[in-house]
């Protein structure tokens, strides 16, 4: 009972004061003791210190163990920048867009928790449009016009998405006529264990509608759209949370249901349409990097572009898998980073085109070289940690039944790093001939700091590589029927 | 009891299909919610307990009262015109809404003989779903797409009834309290929208793209 309260309750209550205080420094600090506390308690959980007993429809497995830790260390950063992030000056419409600001940060980590704690089918799913409900009124934080235009359809999108995703469920359901599941309540650990009994005609039916509703909420191609439009138009703080741990959070889902369809006979045909939305991604990533004019709009293609190596990975099954869910954690921490560096060259070119900015490593170098590092590292250049996930997706790639598929990642992998480079070198070098650029002293902010901090833990955990880590990811691979 | 209720609210759906006035898909929101209720309450006529009638209460609440109310709201704030602005020909659109139903009634027909499934509320949900699809995509008003949207959300609470899913009274109220949310969030948007894009429907909304 303790962890429900720290995990999910204070967050909430956490939620409810903030509306009270209109003090925003009081409100950060409320903000950032919870998420501390959360980080804690989940870290604590994650190297097994804490034993969880949670009542209701929650629990924890390996897989939540994991996703629950991505999802606390994402947030803790983002809530630490937030203030810093607030301070900056902006128009006179954005002001009210910060009095709920924290409101809703504390109400996106308590639905967010929830979801991802969740035992029960019927409560993730409304966790999970909880999720979108907070993160809504955060995107058109800028109040303008593009800003309002991404939240409409990001609100409406997810929100059908997640309409489809229901009706999986209720095929799930169906699936469980005539089993010992029938009248029993939607429980993600009962189905695993019954799921040979499932009826394989909907429980067909109840994979695809999951995946293709959850897709508009994870960015795979081509539900893909509102997720950019939001990741693109939100402040970065927020564009990193979405990007580092909302879209796991659907991702959840899917591997949930797909837990549930190993044992079956459909489990190749789950594989093949995991692979297939993955390779869409990278193709929707590889199109659109031939033409970038708004590089927060470039970030997030990069993360649909990631989401899909990660589902290419767990379509392919065995290392591929293993890598996938170290991915999951270097993905997470690396777009932090990106959209860190990318909101600091925002506020100071005060445009998202490509063509605005101009000789940013001089101008700011910081933020500039933080965005080339950030780059290097997410193009998979060790040692930072995507170098040795995308090793192990792979070789799993390699020894499938289907290495052609490695064979089109690569190629489309390396054109997405030729464009992307070539943009980001345009923005970070760039000058006239005649152009005198003076070298500018940028101060040294708590942004930049986490953004240190952040790129560390990258490469930290790939080459110290923890034995509590190996272990849980071992330990999702066997609940997942994963011979390695 | 239930079968009849059924295909009430697949007349609804004619209804929704043959109409051009928006204030017609409030009537509509209002009609299926009450028929949503109907059929909450009606299996526990023969052995009643308050306990059992929290959950068609806050679904009255939510869908009859509430959610038309507040379009309602916006409808007048806002000045929307009456008329949908469709954007194909009526008639197609009910050639195609008639189809889509045979279609459906047909297969759920078929899949009924291997699975225990109520065929007419199964089918009548999922004609709901496609309907409410379909408004969303052949009308332009942004309005209509959050009628098409809570269209769709009745089909599924129908739907649901049909497949006889059991899921906890809290959970069915928290699902109800988010759709409410998001339709309360969508006026707010839609209030934004008329006044910073000047426009009620999708073509306001062309500013992000690749």
């Amino acid at each position: 009972m303790f962890e429900l309260c720290v995990l999910i309750l204070i967050p909430l209550l956490s939620a409810g004061v903030c509306y009270y205080l209109k003090n925003i420094r009081l409100q950060y600090s409320i903000s950032l003791f919870v998420s501390a506390v959360h980080l804690l308690l989940s870290l604590m959980i994650f190297i097994g210190w804490y034993k969880t007993d949670l009542p209701f429809f929650f629990s924890t497995d390996a897989l939540s163990k994991l996703f629950l830790l991505v999802l606390s260390n994402i947030y803790f950063w983002v809530v630490l920048v937030s203030f810093s992030y607030l301070k900056r000056p902006v128009t006179q419409n954005s002001e009210e867009g910060k009095r709920f600001y924290f409101l809703l940060l504390n109400f996106y980590l308590f639905a967010n928790t929830a979801a991802i704690l969740s035992n029960h089918f019927g409560m993730y799913w409304v966790a999970a449009e909880g999720t979108t409900l907070s993160v809504a009124p955060l995107i058109y934080y800028y109040r303008n016009e593009e800003a309002l235009e991404a939240m409409w359809k990001y609100l409406f999108l997810v929100s059908i998405g997640i309409a489809l995703a229901f009706i999986g469920i209720l095929f799930l359901t169906l699936s469980a006529k005539g089993t010992p599941l029938e009248g029993q309540q939607l429980f993600f650990s009962e189905f695993v264990k019954n799921a040979r009994t499932l009826n394989p005609v909907w429980l067909k039916a109840s994979f695809i509608f999951i995946f293709v509703g959850l897709s508009t909420k994870i960015g795979i191609a081509p539900m893909h759209s509102a997720d950019v439009d939001a990741t693109s138009n939100s402040p970065s703080p927020i564009a990193a949370l979405m990007s580092g741990s909302l879209r796991i959070t659907a991702l959840l889902g899917v591997l949930r249901i797909f837990q549930i369809v190993q044992p079956t006979a459909i489990y190749e045909f789950a594989k093949t349409i995991l692979i297939i939305g993955g390779l869409l991604s990278l193709l929707f990533a590889f199109v659109f990097m031939f033409k970038v004019n708004n590089y927060k709009r470039m970030l997030a293609y990069s993360s649909i572009e990631h989401l899909g190596i990660i589902t290419l990975g767990i379509g392919i099954g065995g290392l591929a898998f293993v890598g996938a869910m170290y991915h999951i954690i270097y993905n997470s921490l690396n777009k932090v980073v990106l959209f860190f560096s990318a909101g600091n060259i925002h506020r100071r070119y005060k445009t998202r085109e490509v063509d605005g900015v101009r000789s940013a490593l001089n101008i700011l170098p910081w933020s500039g070289w933080l965005l080339l590092i950030s780059f290097l590292s997410i193009s998979a250049i060790p040692p930072f940690g995507i170098f040795f996930s995308e090793l192990m997706i792979f070789e799993g790639m390699l020894f499938s039944d289907q290495p052609w598929i490695l064979a089109v990642t690569m190629f489309l992998l390396l054109f997405i790093f030729i464009n992307m480079g070539k943009t980001l070198f345009k923005m970070l070098y760039r000058k006239d001939e005649n152009e005198n650029i003076v070298v500018e002293k940028e101060s040294f902010e708590i942004i930049h700091f986490a953004a240190i901090i952040l790129l560390i833990l990258l490469i930290a955990i790939a080459v110290v590589s923890p034995n509590i880590l190996h272990e849980n990811i071992v330990n999702i691979s066997k609940d997942f029927g994963i011979k390695l | 009891m239930q079968n009849v209720l059924s295909i009430l609210f697949c007349l609804s759906l004619f209804y929704l299909a043959v109409t051009s006035r928006v204030k017609a898909y409030v009537s509509v929101l209002r009609f299926q919610g009450i028929i949503l209720t109907v059929l909450l309450v009606f299996p526990f006529l023969n052995h009643f307990s308050i306990y059992a009638f929290i959950l068609p209460a806050t679904l009255f609440v939510v869908k009859v009262i509430l959610i038309p109310r507040y379009i309602n709201k916006i409808l007048l704030d806002l000045d929307i015109k009456r008329m949908i602005e469709p954007s194909i020909q009526p008639f197609t659109f009910q050639l195609l809404v008639i189809f889509s139903m045979i279609i459906i009634f047909v297969t759920s027909n078929i899949l009924s003989k291997s699975t225990r499934i109520e065929t007419i509320p199964f089918a009548s949900g999922f004609s709901a779903i496609v309907v409410g699809i379909f408004v969303i995509i052949f009308r332009k008003k942004l309005i209509i797409h959050v009628a098409g949207f809570l269209v769709l959300e009745n089909g599924i609470f129908l739907f649901g009834t049909a497949v006889a899913s059991e899921l906890p009274m809290m959970i069915e109220i928290g699902t109800l309290l988010d759709v409410f949310v998001v339709v309360f969030l969508m006026g707010i948007a839609m209030n934004k929208i008329s006044s910073t894009l000047s426009g009620f429907d999708v073509t306001a909304l062309g500013r992000l793209k690749d």
